[in-house]
């Protein structure tokens, strides 16, 4: 189990670190929008290679992100792998009965590489801003206010409970704990489930009195200011000018 | 058990995100009803946490490892609030691990946020009629993802004809989880019985 450090490179400076995280979020909300509905594998390719250019204008280094998509394309592997055999369509390659269908092909990549290009534009915009100030952003985007303090403090509590579960499953481990697929280990892990839980129960308490002693109401307060600047507003352009393109060029097709 | 981004029709992902934006507005309206909202954000968020975090523990099965989705727990503990908790910890979990994709939160909370309140009202009604919390809480664990399951599989076939293999081949792994969420859920069900049995909704004994 490991922290989720996806702001670790949000100190960098480039075009997307400097751009208003506000414009940020909602541009490339658009683009991940658009190009995971994109039919034509040949456009999902350019769409991939546009995002892999919004890369490396954001130097996050490569590494970084290639980890980070990892899992992700491992869920959408299967999809690759089976379809080619579990569609009809024309037969690129044929033995023993069993057939790879040239639809199948299709649109398993098709899947694999639309996923891609949406894993790849969520690390950008997330790695290129801290999380703070992403979470600031919704709200001033007017995402309902106890929605955005929920998904906050939600993901500040992470942290928290990584080190306690992580604490415990160390003195599990000391006393010769073993995860296994048996009945004994299974309820042993929900003990560890109930008592997080438990656990979290009294920190709730806990964190509602001392914040509520703080004059916590509810709302949301913050002390950070955003204002769009040139740059911001030509590059919210130049982004959402590359979504229609990938639209209408993409409706030409069909 | 999460679809990924680029799998599945625009009009899927539209119903997804509705429902699940009506689902969430009404569980807030719900809380507020219960007490003041500031009381129940610190709480909501402290068990989303903890809830993200009990289901990245995974158990390895040969020849794979399978993660704890606690679904139908999360149903029996929070009630109606399970849904933005479910919500928001599939947010968190396309943000921060890249599980899933961003398109199809929406789609994805339903098909486990939907189960989880289905679990809510089983349990009550289960433990209102006086069975064994354990018994029942592992039933609510099993049958969440049985839902979940079939919501799943229903999901990816309406996404496309091309898309049926798969909602089959979805089925196998998802018994598998099915067994080992009954088992946990039972065992966490009894141990927050013993231990903190306020976490659990009360039946009309208890009330009194």
């Amino acid at each position: 189990m490991k922290y989720p450090e996806i702001d670790k490179y949000a100190e960098l400076d480039s075009l997307i670190h400097r751009f208003d995280p506000r414009a940020k979020i909602i541009t490339f909300t658009l683009l991940i929008f658009s190009f995971v509905f994109i039919e034509d594998i040949r456009i999902a390719f350019v769409s991939l290679l546009f995002s892999f250019f919004i890369l490396l204008v954001s130097r996050i280094p490569f590494g970084f992100i290639f980890n980070r998509m990892k899992p992700g394309l491992i869920f959408v592997m299967p999809f690759l792998i089976v379809m080619p055999f579990a569609l009809d369509g024309n037969v690129l390659y044929s033995y023993n009965g069993i057939s790879i269908s040239y639809d199948g092909l299709y649109y398993g990549s098709l899947v694999v590489i639309r996923a891609a290009t949406s894993i790849m534009l969520t690390l950008i915009m997330l790695g290129t801003t801290k999380m703070d100030t992403t979470m600031k952003s919704l709200h001033s985007l007017k995402v309902p206010s106890p929605f955005v303090q929920t998904l906050m403090f939600s993901y500040r509590y992470i942290f928290v409970f990584i080190d306690e579960f992580l604490s415990m499953w160390t003195s599990m481990k000391a006393k010769g704990f073993k995860v296994k697929a048996n009945k004994h280990s299974l309820s042993i892990i929900g003990n560890i489930v109930g008592m997080i839980l438990v656990r979290s129960y009294e920190r709730a308490e806990r964190v509602y009195h001392s914040m509520a002693s703080k004059g916590y109401t509810g709302e949301s307060r913050t002390i950070v200011k955003f204002k769009m600047q040139t740059a911001d507003y030509g590059l919210a352009a130049i982004l959402i000018g590359t979504v229609l393109i990938f639209i209408i060029y993409g409706m030409s097709l069909s | 058990m999460h679809i990924s981004d680029g799998v599945l029709s625009p009009a899927v992902i539209a119903f997804g995100w509705i429902v699940s934006i009506i689902f969430i507005a009404f569980a807030f309206k719900m809380a507020q009803k219960q007490g003041s909202i500031a009381e129940q954000i610190p709480k909501l968020s402290v068990f989303t946490a903890a809830f993200f975090v009990a289901s990245l523990i995974h158990i390895n099965v040969p020849p794979t490892s399978v993660h704890l989705i606690l679904n139908g727990l999360l149903g029996v503990v929070l009630g109606a609030l399970a849904y933005p908790a479910m919500f928001i910890g599939l947010v968190l979990q396309a943000l921060l691990f890249q599980h899933g994709g961003i398109t199809t939160i929406g789609i994805n909370s339903f098909n486990v946020g939907v189960p989880a309140l289905i679990c809510y009202a089983v349990f009550r009604k289960g433990s209102g009629m006086g069975l064994s919390k354990p018994a029942i809480g592992g039933i609510c664990g099993g049958l969440a993802i049985l839902l979940t399951t079939v919501f799943l599989a229903i999901t990816l076939i309406t996404a496309g004809e091309q898309f049926e293999m798969m909602a089959k081949l979805v089925v196998i792994p998802h018994m598998l989880i099915m067994v080992i969420e009954t088992i946990v859920t039972a065992s966490v069900v009894a141990y927050l019985a013993k231990v903190k049995p306020e976490l659990l909704p009360l039946n009309k004994e208890d009330k009194k």
